[in-house]
């Protein structure tokens, strides 16, 4: 008996070690898929046209593209701990002091955040920037109130409960929208202020809050009085209420590729770490939709080895080709002055 | 004053009244019970009915592509990272927990007994969200990088306590008659302990980790922090974040679309019979071992 | 033979020793971690209302709040009704159910928080919104705890959440002490003429209260570090409002949602003071229920 219980023993034993020593094989033989692979993190913004990217990328320059939607400071995050090859990001890296201090920031897309509502029968409404701030500073809290009624003359607004919906995780489509808010309303700047996660009032409980673009969609399509944000491509694909927002011109302008390219116009060359801001354009842009934004996509200045030059092939045909593929999904195509940034002051900046 | 006859009616009141009153209690007792059945019932119905519909052969084998919706989705990834890291765990906590045990039964002095046994159930008590920080800041804050094995190792801790646990108690029920004939046939005694006693508890010790197992599968407090920053495509490395099950149910349920949550539902649903089977298979490992080791008294 | 003897004795000695240190560890490296956040804030952290990443300025007020709403509200309702169903399976169950009820209720308890928080927020939400929230609001509204009720995540659903995880553990170490009872205690009632209830109030209870407080405190604490289940119903809430059916969050929830990053400088420390004051709770009940039990141990021992 005793002999028997032996032989078991070393058999576990014996089966142990060998897992164990496999285990080590894979870890020693399995490096980081390099090469023919490119791993990108973060915006959610900007996945649609990354995703729609991957099949032409693997065909045209060989790279198997993968992206992981985890929201701006998630791609941060991880293009900090180099868990990836590159971080995407709506949000400017000054948003995120500390991470990524060695860099190489660069705007690669350009789009709108559209504000999302549901309130049956009421499409189109319009709305003006301080009032959408007093919506989400509660100061403003039935859907009938004067300020919004003066907005829209001739429509019936009932009198239900506002619920301003924001993003839970932190989000550069928050930064987009609380930026917009800090420029036209004073009472915002000095309160919440901008930022990829702000403290939103609670409303008395109203405030309510989404994960992800998909999140907010959730909360507002479930709850009749709410309103949120979301980028336009998702509010649109999900065929969500989206309002015409008033620009510094006086106009209410509707979110789409005209408007953008408008609010592009503003601004064509970004500044010495690559940021450009053309949230609420001046009244010189009257066809300009004041919400909206670029978006980032940061990689680590070394420490690349042998995907930086795939990185930076990527990059160049993102900029270039990749850009034909964004109308569709409402990136409005980058102004050549900004191509000609990133390829000379960005791109090159990738070591190895 | 009260006759006789009077009081017995107010006794028989009284008892009636009593009667009445622990019958009710009875009732309540029986109502308790069958709402924490109810309970069960609702949730592992829910989960069956809106999860196994989604159950195909698709959703096993192939990895969760974010950017082709057309194509079959799966969570192929989530099952493989799942593996992987719960292989390690076990593998990381079931020696480090039997050497605990050892040493407990074996050498221990009654101080340090009391003293282990009080830190494996402060170990059990700490909530898994906390440990999941703690080894973010052990391991994944220098290396600067998430990893399987950083996930493997917070769920290696959280094994400790219930392996350990259930080896210390089995070792306990293996008669002392059995030690000491072994020292007194001259057998050395670390060959008594790891030749002897150990093997009469090899029953024991699977039931403690299949246990342990049944309860870390389904954890997603200590993958957030150690293995959540994960990369499309299945992958079996174990220095990379992989996806895990439960961390992949907790990231769709968030989602509102219906295929999202649908795959929620169906993964939740692969899960639950995991760990149902797992707890099975545990609970027939008990009866068993302890029918062998009252057969060795 | 006395290399190996000393080999074996050294090697567990040092998994028993690491296993020591490991709880120490564990606790320095939390604290080591929130330090920053510590020399910012102070000990005012614990009870200031904001959580504000722009201004990088944070405090735990809200979550302490919710944490200690949502896991004594939890504890309320499950107490009795684990109690009911520790008396159920110790003394009423018929032979024929008494097994699978016990395996039932432990299979509640192996349920992963995961899938208890999906089936919360999909299915139970939505019905305690539109039917339970209403109906509370209705009969109790004049508290303010049961004000008016519109959306489905809120501190009312974790609760529900909470209660369901802690039932099972309150349950079974219940049902473990009243079949511990030494039957000369309850045959002596019953034939003194007590009802089975004033056996069990008089005898049971009383002999186990010291285990049933001890089984509520380790309740208790399953309650305060439940992350996942409760972040997923909860709703995120960021004030300290007193109506149950608004959102709000706790310790640990506030962690869980923040795992894919922060961009505040002082974030990540702020989150591991969250973590420093959720393990402080944990350590504190632990050590509580085992001093209840060695306590009733040395009194049970000595009648």
């Amino acid at each position: 008996m005793p002999r028997t219980r032996l032989k078991i023993r070393i058999v576990l034993v014996a089966a142990l070690a060998g897992a164990l020593v496999a285990l080590t094989a894979t870890v020693a033989g399995a490096s980081r898929l390099t090469g023919t692979h490119l791993s990108g993190a973060g915006s959610t913004f900007v996945q649609p046209l990354v995703n729609k990217w991957i099949s032409p990328v693997k065909s045209q320059l060989g790279t198997a593209l993968t992206y992981n939607g985890v929201g701006s400071t998630g791609g941060v995050t991880a293009i900090d701990s180099r868990g990836v090859d590159m971080g995407m990001s709506d949000a400017p890296l000054s948003q995120f002091p500390g991470k990524c201090t060695n860099c190489v920031q660069m705007p690669w897309a350009l789009a709108g955040t559209a504000v999302v509502y549901n309130l049956p029968s009421l499409p189109y409404l319009h709305i003006s920037g301080p009032v959408l701030a007093q919506m989400f500073n509660c100061t403003i809290t039935k859907w009938n109130a004067p300020a919004i009624k003066a907005l829209n003359p001739g429509r019936t607004l009932p009198n239900t409960t506002i619920f301003p919906v924001h993003r839970t995780d932190g989000s550069g489509t928050t930064y987009n929208f609380t930026d917009f808010l800090s420029k036209v309303s004073s009472a915002w700047r000095n309160g919440p202020g901008t930022g990829t996660s702000v403290s939103w009032p609670s409303c008395g409980g109203n405030a309510l809050g989404g994960s992800h673009s998909s999140g907010v969609s959730g909360v507002v399509k479930g709850q009749v009085g709410s309103i949120g944000y979301v980028d336009v491509y998702y509010a649109k694909s999900n065929s969500l209420q989206y309002m015409d927002v008033k620009n510094a011109a006086g106009k209410y302008i509707q979110p789409t590729l005209a408007s953008f390219k408008a609010a592009g116009s503003s601004d064509t060359t970004p500044n010495s770490n690559g940021v450009i801001s053309i949230v609420y354009p001046s009244a010189s842009f009257p066809t300009a939709y004041p919400i909206c934004t670029y978006t980032y996509v940061d990689v680590q200045k070394t420490g690349n080895g042998s995907q930086a030059p795939v990185i930076r092939k990527f990059l160049n045909w993102a900029i270039h080709t990749g850009q034909s593929y964004g109308p569709a999904l409402l990136f409005q195509p980058l102004d050549p002055g900004v191509v000609t940034w990133d390829t000379n002051n960005a791109i090159p900046h990738i070591g190895s | 004053m009260s006759t006789a006859g009077h009081g017995a009616l107010t006794r028989t009141k009284i008892l009636k009244r009593q009667q009445a009153v622990s019958r009710a209690m009875e009732g309540v007792a029986w109502l308790a019970a069958f709402t924490a059945v109810a309970i069960l019932v609702v949730v592992v119905w829910s989960v069956a009915r809106r999860g196994a519909s989604q159950l195909s052969f698709d959703f096993l084998t192939k990895p969760q592509i974010a950017y082709d919706p057309t194509q079959p989705q799966g969570l192929a990834n989530a099952f493989v990272g799942t593996f992987v890291i719960v292989a390690i765990a076990t593998a990381m906590a079931l020696p480090f927990g039997i050497l605990v045990a050892i040493y407990v039964n074996e050498f221990a002095t009654r101080w340090i007994r009391n003293a282990i046994g009080l830190v494996l159930d402060l170990l059990q008590g700490v909530p898994a969200i906390v440990i999941g920080f703690f080894v973010f800041g052990l391991i994944v804050l220098p290396l600067h990088q998430q990893s399987a094995l950083a996930a493997s190792f917070a769920l290696a801790v959280m094994m400790l306590p219930l392996v350990a646990r259930t080896t210390i108690e089995v070792l306990k029920l293996v008669p002392s008659s059995l030690r000491e004939a072994s020292l007194g046939l001259g057998v050395p005694r670390w060959r008594t302990v790891v030749g002897v006693v150990l093997p009469q508890s090899v029953g024991g010790t699977l039931t403690g980790v299949t246990l342990a197992v049944a309860r870390v599968a389904g954890e997603t407090a200590p993958i957030l922090f150690t293995s959540s920053l994960v990369a499309n495509g299945t992958s079996w490395n174990p220095t990379h974040a992989l996806m895990t099950v439960p961390l992949a149910i907790f990231e769709l349920s968030d989602q509102p679309d219906l295929p999202s949550q649908q795959r929620a539902w169906a993964a939740a649903f692969v899960l639950l019979m995991f760990i149902l089977f797992a707890s099975l298979a545990a609970r027939w490992l008990a009866t068993r071992s302890k029918r062998k080791l009252g057969r060795a008294r | 033979m006395r290399l190996g003897d000393f080999v074996l004795q050294g090697v567990a000695g040092a998994a028993a020793f690491a296993s020591l240190g490991l709880v120490a560890l564990i606790v320095i490296e939390i604290v080591h971690r929130a330090r920053p956040a510590y020399s910012a804030f102070g000990f005012s952290f614990v009870y200031r209302v904001i959580w504000d990443p722009v201004h990088d300025v944070y405090g735990a007020g809200s979550y302490l709040f919710g944490t200690v709403i949502t896991s004594f509200g939890a504890l309320l309702l499950a107490a009795p009704l684990a109690i009911g169903i520790g008396l159920f399976l110790s003394e009423l169950a018929p032979k024929g159910i008494l097994a699978p009820v016990t395996a039932l209720v432990e299979t509640l308890a192996a349920i992963p928080s995961v899938v208890i928080g999906l089936w919360g927020l999909i299915v139970l939400a939505p019905f305690l919104r539109d039917h339970v929230d209403p109906a509370l609001h209705s009969v109790l509204g004049f508290i303010p705890l049961f004000g008016q009720a519109a959306v489905g995540p809120s501190l009312f659903t974790a609760i529900i959440v909470l209660t369901i995880m802690i039932l099972p553990i309150i349950a079974s170490i219940s049902r473990e002490l009243f079949l511990a009872v030494p039957s000369e205690l309850k045959e002596g009632a019953l034939g003194l003429g007590a009802t089975r209830w004033q056996m069990v109030r008089g005898v049971s209870l009383s002999y186990s209260r010291s285990g049933i407080a001890a089984a509520m405190i380790l309740g208790l604490g399953r309650a305060l570090g439940e992350a996942i289940a409760v972040t997923q119903v909860i709703g995120g809430g960021t004030e300290i409002l007193w109506n149950l059916f608004t959102p709000g969050d706790t310790l640990a929830s506030k962690i869980a949602a923040n795992y894919q990053g922060t961009s505040g400088l002082l974030e990540t420390p702020a989150l591991l003071y969250l973590a420093t004051i959720l393990l402080v709770f944990s350590l504190i009940t632990s050590v509580l229920a085992q001093l209840i039990v060695r306590h009733a141990a040395r009194q049970h021992g000595a009648q």
